[in-house]
């Protein structure tokens, strides 16, 4: 029970830790000049790799 | 009206919530900081507690969406107290508008603590009115402690906010800026390698040469990788927490931070090589922002390619394994994971888009403002249609009279703003152009119209009418008849549609709308694909005819 509480835990805290970085960095200070700030480049790119790890993820044939 | 069904379970009906908040705020209030006078407790806008639900919320709906799936018993839906909801934000406006106009009756203070009470009353009547108190018990029970693993994420990402910046913000003190020295210091040192006359100068975090100087800002040096690396490994991990080792897995999450810096680094040596090559404007257009996605996206594949194929990482069924061995165990956990695995026919449906994404990405890392390479998403996605054909040609491809109209009335929406308001954007593509040979202009018009007309509209309404409006109702989204698309599939897959649209997002949403109706029509792809076609012909029409390049 301990041990599944601390996994848990460790992946919420690593995606908080992950979320506000990124969002200070890309949402709330985004630098003037960065073009990766972009929304559409970030959509498309978010998109590329959901979609690609779903076709990863297909099931294989028996 | 008949055939269009509304969530009633609960998994639904919290998604629902999410999607009418967000659109509440972003629509009815213009969005974050633009609401006047909102309410501050101890000095800090409500804006930022407000930080601590929303994100709860999303870590609880995400995280606990399987097991909130399960419950299947239909909920009421609570039309006394939406109706009191919407009385509550119909106030918050008025207060909004009263103020904004400089109504007298209207004291700033009052207005902030009236309004502020009143959105939070008019929240929790949405999200009673959507989800009655008992059901809310219900998913709470249900999803064991993730409501306090949820509650630790929100105070933990707002707690955090502050120290993580001063790792990399520069703008207080050089201290600071940890990451950028850091980075600033490995770049030079490669660099110096390769350029003699290297120019450095630490206390602006400026590096380069005579020809082209670059200044790593925070943004660059890394910050951004690592919380978006940071962000996919911790999501990995706990969707596929039952196929996955601990704690082996966690030492991944380093190392797949550490490859984004390295990458980091690179990329810059990189762009100031470019840049001093003679290409500062493919350097600092294209390059620039293209490679960073391109590393975040290889350390993902790659992150979740070895937590599933690494036997080190990867949960072996224990079962199984006490009875065939450990060969024959790896086989069966493949297995296993298989069965939970995507349907063979996402391939057809996604693959196509996806290759246009994939050229596009490529096309624009080595652009500048023109991307010249444009024909090669037209051909990359020719290939892969041509590929999958004999499975999509079972698709119906006849169409009837709604495709055109729906094609026509999509393109007058777009053009609407820039014809009645004052959106009127300006391009540098006609100019680029015009900088070509004549044949090599004609040559690129010609690719651009008929991937425009041909195998964007296929590979699109494949991808988000063909595959993820039937995919949000069932895994096995290729059972799923296009004339029972529910209204929740169509609009949140068309939201995704109209996301990918840049500043036509809004127009990409209804455009996303229209194809889906289109297509739930007579339950015919050609019906959607054929609305798709006319609408981009004549936007085609419109550029060439009236010179209005930004249109593309």
């Amino acid at each position: 029970m301990t041990k599944s509480f601390i996994k848990n835990a460790l992946v919420v805290l690593g995606l908080a830790l992950g979320t506000c970085t990124a969002a200070h960095a890309l949402v709330f200070n985004p630098h003037p000049h960065s073009p990766e700030i972009d929304p559409g480049l970030a959509v498309s790119s978010l998109t590329l790799l959901a979609g690609t790890l779903a076709v990863l993820r297909v099931r294989r044939k028996k | 009206m008949s055939g269009i069904h509304w969530p009633s379970h609960l998994l639904g009906r919290l998604y629902l919530l999410f999607a009418t908040v967000a659109f509440e705020y972003l629509f009815c209030f213009g969005g974050r900081g633009k609401i006047p006078g909102h309410l501050a407790f101890h000095g800090i806008s409500t804006d930022t507690y407000g930080q601590i639900p929303i994100f709860a919320y999303l870590v609880f709906l995400g995280f606990g969406h399987f097991r909130l799936k399960a419950l299947k018993e239909e909920i009421p839906f609570g039309r006394i107290l939406f109706g009191a909801h919407i009385l509550c934000m119909a106030a918050v406006v008025s207060f909004t508008m009263a103020l904004r106009a400089g109504a007298g009756w209207v004291r700033f203070d009052t207005n902030a603590y009236t309004k502020s009470a009143l959105y939070l009353l008019g929240t929790v009547l949405l999200a009673l009115a959507c989800v009655p108190l008992g059901s809310w018990i219900v998913a709470i029970r249900a999803t064991g402690r993730l409501w306090l693993y949820a509650l630790i994420a929100g105070v933990a990402g707002w707690c955090l906010g502050s120290p993580i910046k001063l790792l990399w913000d520069a703008t207080n003190t050089v201290q600071n800026g940890m990451m950028q020295g850091a980075t600033l210091h490995v770049v030079s040192a490669i660099l110096g390698h390769f350029i003699p006359d290297l120019i450095v100068d630490p206390s602006t975090f400026t590096i380069g040469t005579p020809r082209c100087l670059v200044i790593i800002a925070g943004g660059c040096s890394g910050i951004e990788g690592l919380g978006l690396v940071l962000i996919f490994t911790s999501l990995w991990l706990w969707v596929y927490r039952k196929e996955t080792r601990f704690p082996q897995a966690f030492l991944l999450i380093p190392c797949a931070l550490g490859c984004s810096w390295l990458l980091n680094i690179a990329r810059l040596c990189a762009l100031i090589l470019i840049a001093n090559a003679g290409g500062p404007e493919v350097a600092q257009i294209g390059f620039h922002a293209e490679a960073g996605w391109i590393a975040f996206i290889g350390i993902a594949l790659g992150f979740s390619m070895i937590t599933q194929r690494l036997s080190w990482t990867r949960r072996i069924s224990s079962a199984a394994g006490s009875l065939k061995g450990e060969m024959e165990t790896a086989a069966g956990a493949s297995e296993q994971v298989g069965e939970h695995g995507e349907s063979p026919a996402i391939r057809a449906y996604l693959v196509p888009f996806l290759t246009i994404l994939a050229a596009a990405s490529v096309s624009k890392l080595a652009s500048g403002y023109f991307d010249w390479l444009y024909p090669l998403r037209f051909f990359v996605a020719a290939v892969a249609l041509c590929y999958f054909w004999p499975e999509l040609k079972k698709l119906n491809w006849s169409f009837g009279w709604v495709a055109p109209v729906a094609g026509v009335a999509v393109f007058l929406l777009w053009m609407a703003p820039t014809w009645w308001g004052h959106q009127h954007a300006v391009s540098r593509l006609g100019a680029d152009l015009a900088a070509l040979s004549p044949m090599a202009r004609w040559a690129w018009i010609a690719f651009r119209v008929v991937a425009a007309v041909l195998t964007v509209p296929i590979a699109e309404e494949l991808a988000f009418r063909g595959y993820l409006a039937r995919r949000l109702m069932d895994r096995e989204f290729d059972r799923v008849s296009f004339e029972k698309l529910t209204v929740l599939a169509i609009v949140l897959s068309s939201v995704a549609f109209g996301l990918m649209h840049g500043q036509h997002w809004v127009a990409g949403i209804l455009a996303g709308v229209a194809y889906a109706f289109a297509l739930r029509w007579r339950g015919r792809m050609g019906d959607a694909v054929v609305a798709h076609a006319v609408s981009n012909l004549l936007l085609a029409a419109w550029v060439l005819g009236f010179g209005d390049w930004a249109q593309w």
